[in-house]
């Protein structure tokens, strides 16, 4: 028996379940869809979306009831919904199997957010790479159409939502949702400035909700179950549900689980992800996804909710949980996070353009021993002058791993640059160009 | 744009308290107090972007520093620009962009008005980067403009204005973070309308223009605010220039009718007046050839056959041809020179072209001789029709306040163009219309018959004046019955709906303004479309209207001073009638002197009466009747008639070659003086240089030859001649920044309604028929391109580098039906000529039409035949039947 | 011309969008898959369909990663080198296709049959070390597992070591 219920891994975690229509009809799919559509109004929908307190699980946890309430009560044109699938924070890999295993949870998630905000289209952007989560997709939606789920006059109720599936064409921060935007519209991939929000100037200038799939995958048992029992699971009251967490890194059995918000670090770790690979202590993990700052073995009590991990300088994010175990280099884990950033920065802000390419040619330059004492304070300086001062949450992101690597083992910065400055060793060394 | 009262915030920024409009951002806000917010990306002309994070603030209550190139003002904000923690933020992003910024401002063109290179001085700034700076490879970015990409600092100003306000979309941020680079297409060459635009809204010289490069640092140069010599659009520019050298033109925003925005004349087309060819003395023909002369024995020698040739025959035996390119004070001299010291109103300009046929059309219907709306009312119209334009050609920048009006404040834009609706290299303001009726300039007649039927067939005539002017309404309302809807749809190709669409639109608006452009205007039917404009304009009630008019657009910079001048026959200075007796006392009252009566003949007229005889001399300045007009008017034959041609001229051209004394004239870059432009702005034209060699302004000329011939006009300056002009005509009082428009004549209207539009009423309101043309021909026009004016131009190095020949423009089917591609040789032969040239294919160019810019046109108007408007006098020899083979 | 070949595709693809524009990245993929890259004239063909300039078509295409603007081997290898790859073995798996195929990170066998490229993250963290050859992903990678997979893709064009839909933990090892 599972320690604790399972609620979207739950069908396929059945033996046999091929994620086919029947297979989730035969679970009580599409059930919820049946119930509301034309029976509970949208704004019902919405109430109680709110009312269960999910919140977003794309990184920023915003509720996502709230979220919908801000689109125009009395705006005629059309509205759209986009399922945020973009799924490229490094750690992070539960909205692939979400929607390779059980793809009609996903878009009766998606046909329900349609009808509560009146869109009548919308476009899952899924990374482009995943070319087989993009068919799997594309045949559940044949599917569901035929079945009258999806498409004009949804089950004979006049409602209409298409669901499209566009493909994403490899750039990191298409996940951000006005870059997301941009690039659903044929364009390059540039965070815009807000406000305006998607809520009222989204896809082509009209009210836009962008959701990720988890968050979307959450809704028909939102709907089928109620929003009371979803509000008691995990750590009420701002936590609610359950969190697919996605553990990567040096555990014995890494992969996708899911626990209601709140257990701790510890108890996925060593509960779920069954230990250490060799056994060897944990040095740092990282709660939610590459933008998350590195947490140490003193935090293993952490409760996995949005307050207790932010309480603890980290963030939920997207629940891609990587641990280290002893002896790994913190300066190399943070060079190979920040050349993740180089290469995905969009390049719109200076702070964030010009700032990744400085710190990865410093940090190379510490880890190839050639570093001096000022690097550390130029390196906090730049984290410093990038973070807060960009378009979009990136900027904050790209300095989480030095900021906090330099934070808990600054020890080890020191030791690599005395021994540069022992070998007398000081030499720039070029990035090279990308491509 | 509804102007509902705009509301007001009140905002404090560094301690001190300004009002501004609710939405204003607080970067503006700031400046209005004094306060400069140090920026690079973003400028007025463009949506914000928040790219570089150099404008960061604080404002209370809100936890992070903001932009205050993309935060709007609201009521009660606390703006603080000059704490510690914004100092520092500037600071920090400054250290930022020099990180991968090189250190080669003493070899970079930019040098002395660079944004970056002034923050860092005020901020003292230095960077801590001692990584390895990113490197691009140099590559050849196009003729003209250069980029030097190891310099951007990635605010995309250029991409953004490329797009947002030219409407071309030709450059690409290319790649990702900071290997981002801006480039065209792959490896090819800018193709683009070289707007020069890209050169001056790059902050730092990521983008420098080839043709001032490595010269000179900008306060080693003299500057000149002047007004480019180009088109009618009227431009203001800055000629910089180190002694006789031109080194740059550019435009300051804000500056000018134009706001700072060029063309690609404007921007890279300044050579042309120091060209090698300049001439530069007088010369007089002894023994059949040219020789040089000095300008005593020149002028002495006119002044001697003058008197011979006006003693044996008179004064009407002299004609006087003047470009539309002279100033206000030279064309207004001209005229009194021919009346007065020689006694004869033949007198006629390159405003006969076309520019006639809308003042004409004006003045019958609403009695004006002028726009009565500006670029203003363009800009806030909410329907613009544009007829017979290919305004981003013709008139750029009066295209770029439709592209603003239609692109950013929502205007509805119909269209009536010779024009493809395809994404090409330049911008296509077809592609911007939401009501596009596709038709060749000598059948836009048509489509103007099919929109006032839409309006007449769904009542859409306003009430009054329905009820005032019956007769005029049911003239018309008749005559259009006489069109069915099924032969205008075989006219034009298009059905009723999308006339009665288009008709509903425009009477349905509030600010209507229509253009009519060069197209039209140097049609056949130039006069005709006009005037059924105007009746569109009548019917719906707008003509008098606020904000609504009729806007006749003008090819040459001062076609407009030269109808105001009184250098048309039929015109006096003001544009009063040389036939109405008060007007013309009015003038001789000034002159203090009697004004010759008879009837002046036009520019055709002229050439005739010289080829019969009874015409014996002509004064022709900066005209070239021989390289323009079509062979059917001989004009060659006719001038070698005469007993003694004067020309004043930059270069020695077709005609200037027959002359029997050629003066050498200055050009617009070294008098100065005055030019009206399209909208009857009088603006200011200053030199920049001193004339080439001897030139000399012409005014000067007919001021000397006037005193040699005993009738002394004299003037010590050309601000002299401005003087006496200002007495004579308002509207030349101030040149301040902003032109008034017109006000229609009431009166006219009146009269116009009552018996004015009997006059040609039934011909105009008769469908066009298309001309059938053979199999296998085409139809040739000759039209205006972006990158040329007149034949001025092709004397410019610059421009010439973009379209250094006439090219053969046709549509790609038509290229597939003659199997060519493009660069093939063709021959082309008409009734009256042949010749041959190279086929450019253009998307853009209607199937069965062909396009050939005039600038190089010396051969080809050898095809065109000419029709005379009975009423204008207009020649129109724009359009012609070819067949076309190709030629090895 | 793409437009000919794939009619009815690009039609359907046109028909999902309100704005031309949002059609450019499908239109692109559908380039690849015809010829492995994109080429110029395509992208003019492309810009011209969607009423953009080439330009336009330009600076979209380079921003992302995933469209090659040159010919590309028939099996194009990319190994996710991040963090969470790395911390499981990547650089091994980098190296043994390095000494296997005898090219490094941004080259192809003279063959042509294999491009390699190092890519970062692509969602299969839990699994790693991992690599994407075309539209595929392999998972778990071994040193034995790689040799079959090239093998495989030498003599048959496909490997059936490729991941099919993904769940780790699989439900079988799941015994709670
Ligand atoms: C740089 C960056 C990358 C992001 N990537 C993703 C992503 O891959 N998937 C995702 O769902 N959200 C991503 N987000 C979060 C989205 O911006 C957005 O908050 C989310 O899609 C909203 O959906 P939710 O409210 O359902 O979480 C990213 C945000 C940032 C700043
Ligand atoms: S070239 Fe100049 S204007 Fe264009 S992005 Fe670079 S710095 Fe800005
Ligand atoms: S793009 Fe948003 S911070 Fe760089």
């Amino acid at each position: 028996m599972p320690k604790h219920e399972l609620v979207l891994l739950k069908n396929m975690m059945q033996p046999g379940y091929t994620g086919s229509l029947t297979d989730y009809e035969k679970t009580g799919g599409y059930q919820a869809l049946r119930n509301t559509l034309g029976k509970i109004g949208p704004s019902d929908v919405t109430t109680m979306v709110r009312q269960s307190g999910l919140r977003g699980r794309g990184g920023a946890g915003f509720p996502t009831g709230v979220k919908w309430g801000f689109l125009p009560k009395d705006y005629q044109g059309p509205r759209y919904l986009c399922c945020n699938a973009d799924e490229s924070e490094p750690g992070t890999f539960k909205d692939r199997q979400l929607m390779e295993r059980d793809p009609h949870q996903v878009l009766e998630g998606i046909v329900l957010a349609c009808y509560a905000i009146g869109a009548e289209t919308a476009y899952i952007y899924i990374r482009g790479e995943m070319v087989l989560g993009s068919r799997i997709l594309e045949q559940a939606i044949g599917e569901a159409r035929a079945a009258g789920y999806i498409g004009k006059n949804i089950l004979g109720t006049g409602i209409n939502a298409d669901v499209w599936v566009h493909r994403g064409a490899g750039a990191y921060i298409c996940g951000e949702e006005t870059a997301l935007l941009e690039s659903l519209e044929g364009k390059r991939g540039l965070p815009r400035i807000k406000p305006p929000f998607p809520a009222t100037h989204g896809l082509y200038n009209k009210p836009t909700v962008v959701n990720n799939v988890e968050t979307l995958a959450n809704l028909p048992h939102i709907i089928k179950r109620g929003p009371e029992w979803f509000a008691a699971i995990g750590s009420p009251p701002k936590s609610t549900g359950t969190r697919v967490f996605c553990v990567s890194g040096h555990v014995k059995r890494p992969g996708n689980y899911e626990v209601p918000m709140g257990v701790t670090v510890r108890e996925l770790v060593y509960e779920h992800a069954g230990g250490m690979r060799s056994d060897k202590p944990i040095k740092a993990f990282i709660p939610g996804g590459a933008s998350a700052p590195f947490l140490t073995p003193a935090h293993l009590d952490v409760k996995l909710d949005f307050e207790h991990v932010a309480a603890a300088g980290s963030m939920l994010g997207s629940g891609g949980v990587t641990v280290m175990e002893e002896g790994t280099s913190m300066v190399w884990a943070a060079l190979r996070l920040m050349e993740f950033f180089y290469h995905e920065s969009c390049g719109k802000c200076t702070p964030c353009r010009e700032g990744s390419s400085w710190l990865v040619q410093t940090l190379r330059r510490i880890l190839a021993k050639r570093g001096r004492m000022e690097d550390l304070e130029t390196l906090s300086d730049l984290c410093k002058n990038i973070a807060g001062r960009t378009v979009c949450a990136f900027g904050d992101a790209e300095v989480a791993p030095i900021q906090s690597t330099l934070n808990h083992w600054r020890q080890e910065y020191v030791d690599l640059i005395n021994e540069a400055e022992a070998a007398n060793l000081i030499r720039p060394e070029p990035v090279g160009v990308r491509r | 744009m509804a102007d509902t009262a705009t509301q007001t915030v009140r905002i404090t920024i560094d301690g001190m308290t300004v009002h501004v409009p609710k939405g204003t951002l607080v970067i503006e806000a700031a400046r209005r107090v004094g306060v400069m917010i140090p920026h690079f990306c973003y400028h007025p002309k463009l949506k914000p972007d928040a790219n570089c994070r150099m404008c960061l603030v604080e404002i209370e209550k809100m936890p992070k520093l903001q932009t205050a190139c993309s935060t709007p003002a609201d009521e009660g904000m606390n703006i603080r620009t000059a704490t510690t923690v914004v100092d520092d933020a500037h600071k920090s992003v400054l250290e930022f962009i020099l990180a991968n910024h090189p250190l080669d401002c003493p070899v970079c063109d930019q040098g002395g008005k660079c944004d970056l290179q002034d923050f860092s001085h005020q901020y003292t700034a230095s960077s801590r980067f001692v990584e390895t700076k990113r490197i691009f490879q140099k590559e050849y970015f196009s003729p003209l403009i250069e980029t030097q990409m190891n310099r951007c600092v990635q605010c995309l100003r250029c991409v953004r204005y490329c797009d947002e306000v030219m409407d071309v979309k030709a450059l690409a941020p290319v790649g990702r973070g900071t290997m981002t680079e801006i480039k065209y297409f792959g490896a090819h060459p800018l193709n683009c309308e070289f707007c020069g635009g890209c050169v001056q809204i790059c902050p730092v010289g990521a983008i420098t223009s080839r043709l001032s490069m490595y010269e000179y640092r900008p306060w080693m140069l003299k500057r000149a605010d002047t007004i480019c010599g180009y088109c009618g659009d009227g431009c203001q520019i800055t000629v910089q220039t180190k002694g006789q050298e031109l080194i740059e033109v550019n435009s300051a925003h804000g500056a000018g009718r134009n706001n700072g925005d060029l063309c690609a004349r404007g921007f890279f087309g300044f050579h042309a007046a120091v060209h090698p060819d300049r001439l530069t003395h007088p010369l007089i023909r002894r023994d059949d050839v040219l020789v040089r002369a000095t300008w005593e024995e020149a002028l002495e020698y006119v002044a001697a056959r003058v008197g011979e040739i006006k003693a044996a025959h008179g004064g009407q035996s002299f004609g006087g041809l003047i470009s539309g390119r002279c100033t206000n004070e030279e064309l207004y001299l001209f005229q009194k020179f021919m009346r007065l010291v020689l006694g004869t109103n033949n007198i006629d300009s390159s405003a006969r072209y076309g520019h006639v046929n809308g003042l004409h059309a004006m003045q019958l219907v609403q009695g004006t001789h002028r726009w009565t709306v500006t670029f203003d009312d363009i800009l806030d119209a909410d329907v613009l029709i544009l007829v017979g334009t290919n305004i981003t050609e013709t008139n750029p920048i009066t295209g770029l306040k439709v592209k603003e009006a239609v692109k950013k404040r929502r205007a509805t834009l119909v269209t009536i163009e010779s024009l493809e609706p395809v994404v090409d290299t330049i911008s296509n303001i077809a592609n911007l219309s939401q009501h596009h009726f596709c038709l060749p300039p000598s059948e836009m007649q048509n489509a103007i018959l099919g929109l006032v039927k839409g309006v007449v067939e769904q009542n859409l005539i306003q009430p009054e004046l329905a009820q005032r002017h019956p007769a005029y309404v049911n003239a018309i309302r008749s005559a259009l019955q006489q069109i069915s809807w099924q032969d205008l749809q075989a006219a034009t190709g298009t059905g009723p709906n999308s006339f009665m669409r288009a008709a509903k639109v425009a009477a349905g608006a509030g600010r209507v303004v229509i253009l009519a452009g060069q197209l039209l205007l140097r049609s056949e039917h130039g006069y005709s479309g006009c005037v059924t404009l105007l009746d569109l304009l009548l019917l719906t009630g707008k003509l008098d209207q606020p904000g609504c008019g009729f806007a006749p657009l003008a090819e040459e910079n001062n076609d407009q001073g030269a109808v105001e001048m009184g250098t048309v026959t039929e015109f006096l200075p003001g544009a009063g009638h040389i036939a109405n007796s008060t007007d013309r006392e009015r003038i001789a009252k000034h002159w203090k002197a009697e004004l010759p009566t008879h009837r002046g003949a036009s520019l055709i007229e002229m050439l005739k009466r010289a080829n019969e005889g009874s015409l014996k001399a002509m004064f022709i300045v900066g005209e070239n009747p021989v390289g323009s007009l079509p062979a059917t008017i001989r004009a060659e034959q006719s001038l070698r008639h005469l007993d003694l041609l004067v020309c004043q001229e930059l270069f020695l051209t077709e005609t200037a070659a027959l002359a029997h004394v050629v003066l050498p004239a200055a050009s617009s870059m070294e008098k100065q003086g005055t030019f009206t432009n399209t909208e009857g702005h009088v603006q200011a034209v200053r030199p920049s240089i001193e004339p080439v060699g001897e030139s000399r302004p012409d005014w000067e000329v007919f001021s000397a030859l006037s005193i040699l011939l005993n009738s002394p006009m004299e003037y010590a300056e050309s601000k002299d001649i401005l003087k006496e002009i200002r007495g004579l005509i308002p509207g030349y009082g101030s040149l301040g920044p902003t032109p008034s428009a017109q006000k229609v004549d009431r009166t006219a209207i009146d009269r116009y309604l009552a018996e004015g539009y009997q006059r040609d009423l039934v011909t105009r309101y008769r469908l066009v028929k298309p001309k059938s043309r053979p199999d296998g021909t085409l139809r040739l026009d000759l039209g205006q391109s972006l990158f040329h004016s007149g034949k001025l131009s092709t004397r410019s190095k610059g421009l010439l580098q973009v379209e250094g020949s006439g090219r053969l423009r046709i549509s790609p089917p038509d290229a597939a039906r003659f199997a060519l591609s493009d660069g093939d040789r063709v021959r082309l032969s008409s009734t009256s000529g042949e010749m041959t040239t190279e086929v450019k294919i253009m998307e853009r160019i209607p199937q069965g039409t062909a396009w050939f810019p005039y600038h190089f046109g010396q051969t080809a108007v050898q095809l065109f035949e000419c029709a005379i408007d009975p009423t204008t006098q207009a020649p129109s020899f724009r359009t012609a039947t070819v067949s076309i083979m190709k030629v090895a | 011309m793409l437009i000919d070949k794939y009619k009815d595709e690009i039609t359907e693809i046109l028909s999902r969008y309100p704005v031309k524009r949002s059609a450019l990245i499908p239109l692109l993929y559908v380039a690849q898959r015809d010829q492995g890259y994109v080429s110029e004239s395509v992208m003019q063909e492309i810009a011209h369909l969607l009423r953009l300039t080439p330009p336009q078509v330009y600076e979209t295409i380079t921003f992302y990663t995933m469209f090659n603007l040159k010919p590309m081997g028939k099996f194009h290898i990319q190994v996710c080198k991040s963090l969470m790859c790395a911390l499981v073995g990547s650089d091994t798996v980098i190296e043994w296709i390095r000494a296997k195929l005898g090219i490094a990170p941004g080259e192809s066998t003279v063959d042509g049959l294999f491009s390699f490229s190092l890519v970062e993250c692509l969602a299969a963290c839990g699994t790693g070390p991992m690599m994407q050859i075309n539209d595929d992903y392999y998972e778990q990678l071994t040193e034995d597992k790689l040799d079959r997979i090239l093998a495989d893709l030498r003599s048959t064009g496909t490997s059936r070591l490729k991941s099919g839909p993904f769940m780790w933990p699989e439900p079988v090892n799941v015994k709670r």
